[in-house]
């Protein structure tokens, strides 16, 4: 078993803080899996997501993404950065550039540099963009401005951004959290069976249990910057996922929803 | 009492000022009429030289397109390297203070110097507003790279974006409106300073003002004002349209 993503003995503290974030991380990710991290807020789900999307930095410990080691001072090379999709919680999208052009965004590491200087895209980056649009059901929107449509619409087009990207692994912090019940379930299964296809590793984090049970082969809960629990989604009972949420009062109402 | 500084300064500073000799009352009134005899040799102003006015008037509007263009050109490269998150401080700083040093030689001075480097002419006066405007423009581009949200760009740097690729498909979309909104409004500083370059010799519409107040041609003089404060109002109300449809 080749792991896409390998942590070992991983701590973090940000800049300024008391606590760790992360806490002695072991953690292989097993190529094509499609990994949930659940738990409450604070739990290092996000640092440890960024720490593989290389947005932090001066963390201790070993860590590779897809067999190259991570540099914990350093962003990766260009061609090990594009294998790399990530979906971030704010989107991170472009406002005042088109919903199509925040979507061929995705494919600047993939495209000739000096072409896309002058707004080139070759026909590939194009149709990619165009498959992407379409998948996240918002081709409807492409010519629109990005700061003019809703949440849940930008939060499609960063989902598209990163499936245009055609990374090996997908980075997906809070995908649906501003989706109705009926859309982030459409996306989440659009995200792992795009994965599916492409041979693509995801791991996602969620601050709703029974959505991460759906959609993944994994879930790992995270709990004060260290790892509480680590099961098949099926082997999870009530009872694990109310431990881990344990003490956090924002979690009660999700867990009663759940 | 601490509270009462701030007054007691200042009317110390307006009774120092008052207390020269030759500033009194009396001459104030005595000045009226001079005032109302010099005001009454303005009219009616003399139209006759509005054609050789309207080339002066071409000639201080080129000098404020080139001076712009000009400052443009080094404001990009001054405001790249006074930009803090793109350089380090050992850059940005130094960079900053020789803005700041640029901005604090007024205009006039500038034109000057530049008038017995090169001699006289429009060029001076181009070479003059450039130099003038980088000043404040470089500090502006500096600003809006600045005030760029660093999210998106380095999303755009996950995607496997070059260094290129970020600022033109990140930073550059987020700058544009700024960037474009300071470029016009120095634009318009630079048309009304460039009306008075050519007093001392470095082209324009200010020659004639020069030319016309020395020979005691008053009602000529009094046609070149007309001329610059509609040419003013003129760019002024042109520069609203402009902002407005910018944002």
């Amino acid at each position: 078993m080749t792991c896409a993503a390998e942590l070992g003995g991983v701590s973090h503290r940000h800049a300024g803080g008391t606590k760790k974030a992360l806490c002695g991380i072991d953690l292989c990710v097993e190529s094509g899996a499609v990994l949930a991290l659940i738990g409450p807020s604070g739990a290092g789900k996000s640092t440890l997501l960024s720490l593989l999307g290389a947005q932090i930095f001066g963390w201790q410990g070993k860590a590779s993404v897809l067999g190259k080691p991570l540099d914990p001072q350093r962003p990766p090379a260009r061609a090990q950065r594009v294998e790399t999709g990530f979906i971030f919680q704010d989107f991170a999208l472009i406002g005042r550039a088109t919903v199509r052009q925040n979507v061929l965004n995705g494919r600047l590491g993939r495209t000739a540099k000096l072409a896309s200087l002058f707004g080139r895209f070759s026909e590939a980056d194009e149709a990619a963009a165009d498959v992407a649009l379409a998948d996240a059901g918002i081709a409807d929107l492409a010519r629109q401005r990005t700061d003019r449509i809703s949440g849940g619409q930008r939060q499609r087009v960063a989902i598209a951004r990163c499936l245009a990207q055609e990374p090996q692994l997908i980075l997906a912090d809070e995908p649906v959290s501003n989706l109705d019940p009926v859309r982030a379930e459409a996306i989440l299964r659009l995200i792992s069976s795009t994965a599916a296809a492409r041979g693509a590793t995801v791991i996602f984090t969620s601050h709703q249990p029974e959505l991460a049970l759906r959609f993944a082969s994994r879930v790992v809960g995270l709990k004060g910057g260290r790892i509480a629990l680590d099961t098949d989604p099926g082997a999870l009972s009530p009872a694990d996922i109310a431990t881990l949420y344990q003490g956090d009062p924002a979690a009660q109402n999700l867990l009663k929803a759940g | 009492m601490r509270s009462l500084w701030p007054s007691l300064l200042i009317a110390a500073a307006v009774l120092w000022a008052g207390s020269t000799t030759e500033v009194d009352l009396a001459r104030l009134a005595a000045s009226g009429v001079r005032m109302g005899d010099f005001l009454s040799r303005m009219m009616p102003p003399d139209l006759t030289i509005m054609p050789e006015l309207g080339k002066g008037l071409a000639e201080t509007l080129r000098i404020a397109i080139l001076g712009t263009l000009g400052a443009v050109v080094l404001s990009a490269g001054l405001g790249v390297m006074a930009a803090e998150t793109v350089v380090g401080p050992l850059i940005w700083r130094p960079t900053r203070a020789l803005l700041a040093l640029i901005r604090a030689i007024p205009l006039i001075l500038v034109a000057m110097l530049m008038v017995a480097a090169v001699g006289l002419g429009p060029l001076p006066g181009a070479l003059a507003i450039t130099f003038h405007a980088t000043g404040m423009l470089g500090k502006f581009y500096a600003e809006a790279i600045d005030g760029v949200e660093r999210g998106p760009v380095l999303a755009l740097e996950g995607t496997g974006a070059t260094r290129l690729q970020r600022l033109r498909f990140g930073i550059w979309p987020q700058m544009a409106p700024v960037v474009l909104r300071d470029t016009i409004f120095r634009f318009e500083l630079n048309l009304r300073e460039s009306l008075i370059l050519g007093i001392v010799g470095a082209g324009g519409i200010g020659f004639y003002i020069q030319t016309y107040v020395r020979s005691f041609q008053y009602e000529k003089a009094a046609t070149v004002t007309l001329a610059i404060a509609a040419l003013v109002l003129l760019i002024e109300a042109l520069n609203g349209i402009l902002r407005r449809r910018v944002s």
